[in-house]
């Protein structure tokens, strides 16, 4: 206020200020405007025509022919039996990938959190399998279950027992499906996990040992509280990851055999690019955006947090 | 420990301290074993997968065609990988992903240090929900966006050009680029810009010159993850690509499989060679990943 005083003009700092946020806002504003353009136009502007679509009948051979079907592409739904296998392997896969990916995630983590010798060999291998490309996996992995000289049939057979290509077989598929799943994501599991371990003071331990807690209490009331930021995080990120993951299924199985292995997204992208039924495909992709929106509130609020 | 070495020669005796010296002072030899064992078991799970894809691709075809596990040293050769990399199409596709994803990446850490700058550094209404909207892009399914996607690339003529499948790719890195970059910027005390702009820095100047140099393992790390997003893309080209001219690795390695029939040799060798960039750039980076990671949250994921 004293500055007032003594200023030729009473205002101009403060049209100085006003000058300088204008122009600070501006400069913020065209910096960030690349980037909201390009999602904006790529991102948004299709999801906001995917949930357009999903109100109409389309063809892909067709796109410009669109009639309004109100709500009858998801009455079809619900006398779709494909479709609701399909929903119900995308929940089954989604709870039992994730959960197994925890589990042993966690396992992996308190093993590389020791200071051993060859650690950080550990640690960097570990994370080779989060970085190879989702059709590699599945040719190694479809590899591993060839008749006759796959690696994993060739120790079957040495022990005696059935020999077949695993993918192919109804009930073996699906949880080869998942262990592709938990094969590509415990390391990356283990690595965050492993690291929010080490932010733990190593005092609290020492504390806990002199008050005379075993390992398993200090795990419990140490480790675990500490650990569960990262942990909700990792799960929300992979359940959403998973509930939308594509390519595994659709490059190892296809959804067979005999759609044993059939998920919304494999069926979603059969309906509208291979039976170019693209209202009703856009249709069910809106169901999985509500049931995934759930959980993406959580995990921005969870990220907002800070 | 001291009453164990004393029984071994002296040279074994500092062998055996100096690994004493390397464990930590509550590591028991028992619990050595058992993180070992551990880690081991583990590693058989990750690593014996690709090991073998790696073994198998330096063998012959009789070899990985016959019931037997284990090579002989007659059976290891090279051909397979002489075969994959002399054929024609497999170097245009190779060509391909460099290109794209070298662009792609390029393309992704422009856009996205000037968006993580100006949401790190710059107030202005609406700064949070860019920020978070960035992030919830992440979560839409992919195959809603695809449809329309597909119509809108086609309408804007970019089916099946470079072009394409770079700005497709690099809306696909962007988000998680800017994020994890504005967590690194974030990092940088403010009192260095406020220096700079005493100096008569402008903002861009105080970009160029501080905010990227001390960022450099941050913009290492996105530009990591953009570049295995777009090398390892295969739906997004799937759809976009038509014809062998922008094709890339994921998708050409089809070029090793008919209907019926697999090359199995060739096809796992080119899908060798197609992770060798991918791990070689990882070994780069790894160590602020896994630091990036130990901050939590989206930084360094």
């Amino acid at each position: 206020m004293a500055t007032q005083d003594i200023s030729s003009s009473p205002l101009s700092p403060y049209v100085a200020e006003f000058k300088r946020f204008v122009s600070d806002t501006w400069l913020g504003y065209a910096m960030v405007l690349p980037a909201v353009i390009m999602l904006g136009a790529i991102i948004v502007y299709p999801t906001l025509r995917g949930i357009q679509l999903a109100f109409f009948e389309v063809s892909l051979l067709n796109p410009e022919q669109m009639t309004f079907v109100g709500l009858s592409n998801f009455g079809q739904m619900l006398s779709d039996a494909t479709f609701k296998s399909a929903l119900w392997h995308t929940v089954l896969l989604t709870a039992v990938a994730v959960s197994l990916q925890y589990l042993l995630g966690l396992g992996l983590a308190l093993a590389l959190k020791e200071k051993v010798p060859g650690a950080g060999f550990f640690r960097s291998a570990s994370m080779i399998t989060w970085v190879l490309p989702g059709i590699v996996m599945v040719i190694i992995f479809r590899f591993l279950v060839q008749p006759d000289f796959g690696p994993a049939n060739i120790v079957l057979a040495k022990l005696g027992l059935e020999t077949t290509y695993w993918f192919g077989r109804p009930g073996v598929a699906f949880p080869l499906i998942v262990v592709m799943h938990v094969w590509r994501n415990v390391p990356f599991y283990a690595i965050a996990l492993m690291a929010a371990m080490k932010s733990i003071p190593e005092t609290q331990y020492e504390a806990a040992r002199l008050d005379g807690a075993g390992p398993l209490q200090a795990f419990r009331y140490i480790t675990l509280p500490q650990i569960s930021y990262v942990s909700m995080i990792m799960i929300v990120l992979h359940v959403i990851f998973t509930f939308n993951n594509f390519d595994i299924v659709y490059l190892s199985t296809g959804g067979g055999p005999l759609g044993n292995t059939e998920v919304m997204s494999t069926y979603i992208y059969k309906q509208a690019f291979e039976q170019y039924a693209l209202g009703y495909g856009a249709s069910m992709a809106l169901v999985m955006l509500i049931i995934m929106m759930a959980f993406t509130v959580v995990y921005v609020r969870l990220e907002a947090r800070d | 420990m001291a009453t164990d070495s004393s029984t071994h020669s002296s040279s074994d005796r500092s062998l055996i301290q100096r690994f004493d010296a390397w464990l930590s002072d509550d590591m028991s030899p028992r619990r050595l074993v058992g993180v070992y064992a551990v880690l081991s078991l583990y590693f058989a799970f990750l690593l014996l997968p690709v090991g073998y894809m790696l073994l198998v691709t330096f063998t012959s075809q009789e070899f990985l065609y016959s019931p037997q596990l284990i090579p002989s040293l007659g059976d290891l050769t090279v051909e397979n990988y002489l075969t994959v990399l002399q054929t024609g199409a497999f170097q245009g596709y190779f060509v391909n992903s460099v290109v794209i994803a070298v662009s792609t990446t390029t393309l992704t850490l422009v856009v996205g240090t000037l968006a993580a700058y100006s949401l790190s550094r710059f107030e202005f209404p609406g700064r949070q929900s860019i920020l978070l909207s960035f992030l919830a892009t992440q979560m839409l399914p992919l195959v809603l966006i695809l449809i329309p996607f597909f119509l809108l690339m086609f309408s804007l003529n970019l089916i099946d050009s470079y072009l394409g499948i770079v700005i497709a790719h690099s809306v696909g890195g962007i988000p998680l680029g800017t994020w994890l970059l504005k967590g690194y910027f974030d990092d940088i005390p403010t009192s260095l810009d406020e220096a700079a702009k005493m100096d008569g820095c402008s903002r861009l100047d105080i970009l160029w010159r501080i905010i990227v140099p001390l960022s450099l393992p941050g913009i290492a790390v996105a530009g990591f993850y953009t570049f295995i997003l777009s090398w390892n893309d295969y739906l997004l080209v799937s759809i976009l690509s038509q014809t062998a001219a922008t094709r890339t690795l994921p998708f050409g390695l089809q070029l090793f499989q008919s209907q019926n029939t697999v090359a199995w040799e060739l096809l796992l060798t080119a899908a060798t060679i197609t992770i060798v960039p991918v791990v070689v750039l990882f070994a780069f980076v790894q160590s602020y990943i896994v630091e990036g990671l130990a901050s939590g949250g989206m930084k360094g994921m």
